[in-house]
C-alpha cells in the first residue's frame, strides 16, 4: 500500500505532469489587477469557446491579435503598437457589424479556371472595423518611410469620430460617453491577413493592459 | 449543571477572542510577523482569485478537441491536422477565390465563391464521390442549365475521396494540382491525392474543422 502511494506521488511528481494549463502565460499570477482582468477574459472567453465558431482575442498585454477556436489559438497576429480611448470601455464581447467592403472580381460566363482571384493582397492595410455594442478598432499599418502622412491620415480619422461622437449626442441626446475606440498598428501584411479573416458578427474579446 | 454552564461560557470566550485576534500568516522566512488585516484581505481575495485563474484555464483547456482536428488556413491555402499541438499533416491546399457569378434572371443576385470561415463538422465521408454539378458550374461555362438531374453527375472530377462539411461544402481531390496554393476554388477545399488519403484516413464523421 505505501510502495503504491510513493508510485503514484513520484508519477505526478515528475516534471511535465500535473503541468496546469496557463491561458495567459505572460500574466504575473501577484498581480491582483491583471489577475482580475484575465479572469474577467477567460469568463468571457468560455461562453465563446464553448460553442462552434471563430472568435477573436485581442490581447493588449501581449500584444497580440488571436483567432481562436474552442479555446485554440488558430493564428497570430503582432501587433506593432496601440493605443485606447478609456479601457473601462472595451470590456464585454462585441461583435463585428461593419467591415471594410473588398472589391470582388467578377467571373465572365465561359472564360475558365484561370480567371483573376481575389487574395489577402488585395485586401486593405487602412481600415475602421465597428462592433456592437460600440466599439470601434482602428488598423493602420506601420509604414516607417511615410511617417507624417500616416500620421495625419490618424489624426484625421480621431478626429472625424469624435466629431461624429458630439453630432450623435446633439441630435440623439445620447449621455455624454464616448464610444470605445482601440487603434492598432500592424505591419501592412498582418493587417491585410487580420481583414482577410473576419467575419461578419464575429466575437471579439478584449484583454486590457494595465501599462497604459 | 453549574460546570456545564461555566464551560459553555469558556468556550464562548475563546472563541470570541480567537475572531477578534489580529491575523497571522505562516513563517516565510524562519520569523513570523503580523500583517493587518486589509493587506490580509487582498492576500485572500489574490489566491481566490489564482484558484479562480487556474480552474477557468483548465475549463478553456478541457474545450480543446482531444482527438485530431483539420485546420484550414485560407489566406494561405494550407490544411493541416493537427492533435493538440502536434502537426500531423501539413498539406498545400486550394480554397475560394472570392469572386463572383450573376445568376441569371435573378436580378442583383449573386454566386459568392469564399470558403466559409468558423468551426465545422466532418459530417460525410464518401470514397470515388460523383460530382453533381450544380447550377452555377453551368453558368460559369457559359452552358444551360440541365433540367435532367442525371445530366449533372460527373464523375472522376473530385479524386478518390471526399470529406463534406455542410451546405455542400467538401474536402476533395483536383485534377488542378499545379494551382494548388492558390484561392481559385468555389468554395470547397482542394488537396493533392496524398494529402487527401491522409486526412480521409485520420478523419472520422464528427471531427472539428476550423476554417480562418
Amino acid at each position: 500500500m505505501n510502495l503504491c502511494a510513493i508510485l503514484l506521488l513520484l508519477i505526478f511528481a515528475a516534471p511535465g505532469w500535473g503541468k496546469e494549463p496557463e491561458a495567459f502565460p505572460d500574466l504575473n499570477p501577484n498581480n491582483l489587477h491583471e489577475l482580475k482582468e484575465a479572469t474577467r477574459v477567460l469568463e468571457e472567453e468560455l461562453k465563446l469557446a464553448a460553442r462552434p465558431q471563430t472568435y477573436l482575442l485581442i490581447d493588449l498585454g501581449a500584444n497580440t491579435i488571436l483567432i481562436k477556436g474552442r479555446g485554440i489559438s488558430l493564428h497570430q497576429i503582432p501587433i506593432v503598437t496601440w493605443s485606447a480611448g478609456p479601457q473601462e470601455a472595451l470590456k464585454g464581447v462585441h461583435r463585428l457589424m461593419a467591415r471594410p467592403s473588398v472589391v470582388r472580381r467578377k467571373i465572365e460566363p465561359g472564360g475558365g479556371v484561370e480567371q483573376e482571384p481575389i487574395s489577402v493582397a488585395d485586401m486593405p492595410t487602412d481600415y475602421m472595423l465597428s462592433f456592437t455594442p460600440s466599439l470601434n478598432v482602428t488598423v493602420i499599418p506601420s509604414v516607417a518611410n511615410n511617417g507624417l502622412l500616416r500620421g495625419a491620415v490618424l489624426l484625421g480619422k480621431v478626429g472625424w469620430h469624435k466629431v461624429e461622437d458630439w453630432v450623435v449626442r446633439l441630435f440623439t441626446e445620447q449621455p455624454a460617453e464616448p464610444s470605445a475606440h482601440l487603434r492598432l498598428t500592424l505591419t501592412a501584411d498582418h493587417a491585410q491577413s487580420l481583414a482577410w479573416s473576419l467575419v461578419d458578427g464575429m466575437a471579439i474579446v478584449i484583454r486590457r493592459s494595465s501599462d497604459k | 449543571m453549574g460546570r456545564i454552564l461555566l464551560a459553555a461560557v469558556a468556550v464562548v470566550l475563546v472563541t470570541i477572542l480567537a475572531m477578534n485576534a489580529p491575523t497571522t500568516t505562516a513563517p516565510t522566512s524562519g520569523t513570523s510577523h503580523e500583517i493587518q488585516p486589509a493587506q490580509a484581505e487582498d492576500k485572500a481575495s489574490l489566491r481566490a482569485l489564482q484558484a479562480r485563474y487556474k480552474a477557468l484555464s483548465k475549463q478553456l483547456a478541457q474545450l480543446t478537441p482531444t482527438q485530431p482536428y483539420i485546420l484550414v488556413d485560407t489566406a494561405r491555402n494550407r490544411l493541416y491536422v493537427k492533435r493538440q499541438d502536434e502537426i500531423v499533416l501539413d498539406a498545400i491546399a486550394s480554397t475560394g477565390s472570392g469572386t463572383i457569378l450573376d445568376k441569371p434572371g435573378e436580378g442583383n443576385n449573386q454566386w459568392v465563391f469564399d470558403t466559409p470561415r468558423g468551426e465545422f463538422l466532418v459530417k460525410s465521408k464518401l470514397t470515388n464521390p460523383t460530382w453533381i454539378k450544380p447550377d452555377w458550374a453551368f453558368v460559369e461555362e457559359g452552358l444551360a442549365v440541365p433540367q435532367n438531374a442525371a445530366d449533372r453527375a460527373e464523375q472522376g472530377v473530385l479524386g478518390d475521396y471526399a470529406l463534406g462539411f455542410g451546405k455542400g461544402y467538401f474536402i476533395h481531390g483536383t485534377l488542378y494540382t499545379r494551382l494548388l496554393g492558390k484561392n481559385v476554388t468555389h468554395g470547397c477545399i482542394r488537396l493533392n491525392d496524398n494529402d487527401l488519403k491522409g486526412v480521409y484516413k485520420l478523419a472520422r464523421v464528427g471531427t472539428p474543422i476550423m476554417i480562418f
